[in-house]
């Protein structure tokens, strides 16, 4: 066991941090020390610098002013390798893993090797199995990376710090990708490297999350750490206050919906892969004009191609899908949007927009021919009219119309998609992950723009791995698992209990159930 | 260094922030190039003034300039729609050839090399022009079929189509389109089939007027069109243009099918205009030249026109001076590699700012532009 130093003495500590890049100041002169055996959270909104910071402690950046200290010593801290040296390691959003490698592998790499150069992995094995059964961190050291899941892959990433001895974990938003379950057990380890001495760090911007595993919270807006304190002396209120600089509503009140007639109807649908796996199989749902149908579900279990074969971006295998009575299954995406149909992708930079192009020509992407005079010349003072009324309406944070879409921070172009979609008054709205990644302010924007145009009757499917916003928005809840629709619930049927429940694959008993419609 | 100059996360943008790296990147080639001609005696300064008086000094040079930057005209636009289309191809080459055996094979029609009848001469040019443009729409489509249909390389696809066609006119020109005679090269074409020279005392010819249309059309399709439009989304991100409703496979077949069809209207330039035969070899490189035009003029069709002249300019300069100076072509061959290399190089220099001493490190900086 590694020796505790006195629990008074921070074991890292950064003071007066700024890094600046271009003509944003990242980081402004940042105070954050990390006790011994605590779980630290660093909260803030996208763009707030609290990732920044992190890869300035890692080694990834170099600060432009101000010093680390580790255990008390100034230490210059030039790339990862010096990090990991001094114990500090860290878990990043996206997995640095090698896929086609196994678990040993992976943990062993970039590691010194003695043995006069052979590698020893069966040595390697045999500690890790060691760290992993010490840390409830159950993984099998000879699986390919590839065959895992996420939350094991997650496992993995912790491990390869464990096995260098990191006293110091940082995590990027450690929870984005896990199930219910998967989060709980990652708390759990959490946990028990607390009680080793450990300090943990984790990134994130769910609220929730911090009331129920941190110690302390610090709290960083526009570059500017606001506070430090103790969880214990906070609320999710108080912390998203001081987060967003205002008062924020989450919870959102919403009237109850008047839904019409039907007007998706899918029928018994089936839906490939790429690779020919069968992502979607029998779902049948019918969602009515003004009504929200949340679909809940850990991601990869079909929401996706779901919602690609309701826009013909993927083959329907079997099944048929109509708007309004009318069978769209053999129509192209042309004619599909023609009919009223918007979407709005969950990669927003990769699908929803074009990055490298202008605010304008993204806020008539889907529209194109709508702005068009005789000789299908593009009417340009047209498409930057509307472009402005997008922005203005939406709220969208530019320097204004010819902006690269790219240069746009999530939230905002979250903001200018949907209300791309919105205002073309869809009779039916295709939302994949409207809100992944946003910062508390443009969630409740976008969550504002989808409950308006619900109530223009508009219906609405939502696909969401996030409960918190499944329950607030959705007047009833599908949950999908395996491809298959599990259950439909009504809105005041689904409890996050049962919805946990159905996402990792279990049933409803007969005296719970309540199948709606 | 990092001292004096930091990283920008975005490239700089400004007019002065694309010049000045142009400018740099021009003058260094020619110092670069101008340092080689000290070993063969030659005066740098002389020779540049003889490069630039002979491309853009008279009135008969300049014509010159024109008729080489012709086809780097047309085969750089057709490049730009056709990699704005978001499609690798680099078989201009081979449509420029097809281009030529198709103007020459109407253009020597009624002889036993070409069309059987010979066209009256208000039938003449529009079949003329529409043959070529459809040998060179069906030569780049079947690569552009093979590309969006099946996923075949377009790169190496197109790549190999260039050979196929230059031993095609080998064939023609050996074969059925010989003239009589030794060499391997078609009869000199009817006089009524060449394209009109537009400058009294030079050899600028009517391609010319071809070349600046199809600028035009380039232009405004990709500019001021829905279908343009279409073509760039689904060259900037096909994912994201399907998404939108566009039908990805329809827009590149169009794109690259029109290219295609311009980069044959060059070769029919250069058989009805310069040459008035077809041979073997003719095209001498001119559909990556063209391509390098396009790229050197960042696929903006309107920057297309003065970047190929200028280019034009250098090649008629540059054997000019070599005339005049007895270098050797390699060094003026070095020239130009090392323009288009800098040029290309000093795309990087706008990711850089300098830092002002004292200044930078303790404010952030917002004077640079």
């Amino acid at each position: 066991m590694t020796s505790l130093p006195t629990p008074l003495e921070p074991r890292v500590e950064l003071r007066g941090i700024t890094k600046r890049f271009d003509k944003v100041v990242a980081n402004n002169a940042v105070n954050l020390s990390i006790a011994p055996g605590e779980i630290h959270a660093l909260l803030g909104e996208n763009g707030a610098g609290k990732s920044t910071l992190m890869q300035i402690l890692y080694g990834l950046y170099q600060a432009d002013e101000g010093e680390i200290r580790v255990d008390g010593q100034p230490l210059q801290i030039r790339d990862p390798g010096t990090a990991i040296a001094h114990g500090i390691g860290m878990v990043h959003q996206e997995f640095m893993l090698v896929q086609p490698m196994t678990v040993v592998e992976n943990v062993v790499l970039g590691l010194p090797q003695s043995h006069f150069g052979k590698l020893d992995l069966h040595a390697a094995a045999k500690r890790l199995t060691s760290l992993s059964e010490q840390h409830g961190l159950t993984v099998d050291p000879w699986a390919r990376i590839e065959h895992l899941p996420i939350g094991v892959q997650q496992r993995v990433e912790i491990l390869k710090l464990l096995y260098r001895d990191a006293r110091v974990l940082i995590l990027d938003e450690p929870t984005a990708v896990l199930t219910p379950s998967e989060k709980e057990t990652l708390f759990a380890t959490l946990d028990s490297l607390r009680q080793e001495g450990r300090s943990v760090v984790i990134v994130t911007h769910k609220l929730y999350e911090i009331m129920a595993i941190a110690d302390r919270v610090s709290v960083m807006r526009h570059g500017q750490m606001i506070d430090t304190l103790a969880v214990s002396d906070t609320s999710e209120a108080d912390l998203s206050r001081r987060m967003v600089g205002r008062d924020v509503v989450l919870k959102i009140d919403q009237p109850q919906s008047k839904p019409g007639a039907a007007v998706l109807k899918i029928d018994n649908l089936a839906v490939l892969d790429h690779a020919g796996n069968q992502k979607v199989w029998r779902a049948s749902l019918t969602v009515r004009a003004g009504e929200i149908v949340g679909i809940a579900g850990v991601d990869g279990n079909g929401q996706s191609e779901l919602a690609e074969a309701l826009l013909n971006l993927r083959t329907v295998n079997a099944g048929s899908i109509s708007l309004e009575g009318t069978p769209i299954t053999a129509l192209s995406t042309r004619q599909r949007r023609d009919l009223g149909i918007g979407y709005i992708p969950a990669d927003r930079r990769g699908v929803g927009a074009l990055t490298e192009s202008s605010l304008a020509d993204n806020a008539v992407l889907g529209a194109q021919t709508g702005f068009t005079r005789a000789l299908g010349l593009i009417n340009r003072r047209a498409i930057t009219r509307y472009a402005n009324e997008l922005i203005a309406r939406f709220d969208v944070r530019t320097s204004g119309p010819e902006l690269h879409a790219g240069k746009l921070s999530g939230g905002n172009l979250q903001k200018l998609i949907l209300g791309r979609e919105v205002s073309r008054n869809p009779k039916l709205l295709v939302v994949e992950q409207p809100t992944r990644g946003l910062d508390v302010g443009a969630v409740e924007a976008v969550w504002q723009g989808l409950l308006e145009a619900r109530n223009r009757g508009c219906a609405i499917v939502m696909i969401s791995a996030e409960l918190e916003e499944i329950l607030n928005l959705s007047d009833r809840v599908a949950v999908m698992y395996g491809g298959q629709i599990a259950d439909v619930l009504a809105r005041d049927d689904a409890t996050p209990e049962r919805l946990s429940l159905l996402m990792s694959g279990g049933k409803l008993n007969g005296g719970e159930h309540v199948k709606v419609h | 260094m990092s001292r004096f100059i930091e990283r920008r996360l975005t490239p700089a943008d400004g007019s002065l922030a694309l010049l000045l790296p142009t400018a740099v990147a021009l003058l260094a080639a020619f110092i670069i190039a101008g340092l080689l001609f000290i070993p063969f005696g030659a005066d740098p300064f002389s020779a540049y003034g003889s490069l630039f008086s002979q491309a853009f000094g008279s009135m008969r040079g300049f014509g010159q300039t024109l008729v080489q930057a012709t086809p780097l005209i047309l085969i750089a636009q057709a490049t730009v729609l056709v990699w704005r289309g978001g499609l690798a191809y680099i078989g201009f080459e081979g449509c420029f050839l097809v281009g030529a055996a198709g103007a020459a094979w109407i253009a020597l029609g009624g002889t036993d090399q070409g069309l059987p009848w010979q066209l009256s001469p208000l039938l003449f040019w529009p079949a003329v022009l529409l043959f070529a443009f459809l040998c060179g729409a069906l030569w780049a489509g079947i690569v552009g079929y093979l590309r969006v249909r099946f996923g075949g390389n377009d790169v190496l696809i197109s790549l190999m189509t260039n050979y196929v066609a230059a031993f095609l006119v080998q064939y023609l020109v050996s074969g059925p389109m010989r003239a009589p005679g030794n060499l391997p090269q078609t009869p000199r074409l009817p006089q009524e089939s060449w394209l009109p020279f537009i400058i009294e005392g030079t050899r600028t010819h009517a391609g010319l007027v071809i070349a600046l249309l199809a600028s035009g059309l380039v232009w405004w399709l990709i500019r001021g069109t829905a279908t343009g439009y279409e073509i760039i989304a689904s060259g900037l991100n096909a994912r994201a243009a399907r998404y939108a409703g566009i039908n990805v496979v329809r827009r590149q077949m169009l794109a690259i099918t029109l290219g295609g069809g311009l980069a044959a209207l060059a070769g029919l330039c250069a058989v009805l205009g310069l040459q008035h035969r077809l041979m073997d070899g003719i095209s001498g490189g001119v559909g990556f030249i063209g391509l390098v035009v396009a790229l050197l003029a960042r696929l903006n069709p309107l920057l297309v026109v003065p970047v190929a002249i200028l280019y034009g300019g250098l090649e008629v300069g540059g054997s000019a001076m070599q005339r005049q100076t007895g270098l050797p072509t390699s060094v003026i061959l070095i020239l130009q590699s090392l323009i288009v290399l800098l040029l290309l190089a000093a795309e990087l220099l706008r990711y850089y700012r300098i830092r002002r001493p004292g200044t930078a490190a303790t404010r952030p900086s917002e004077e640079h532009a």
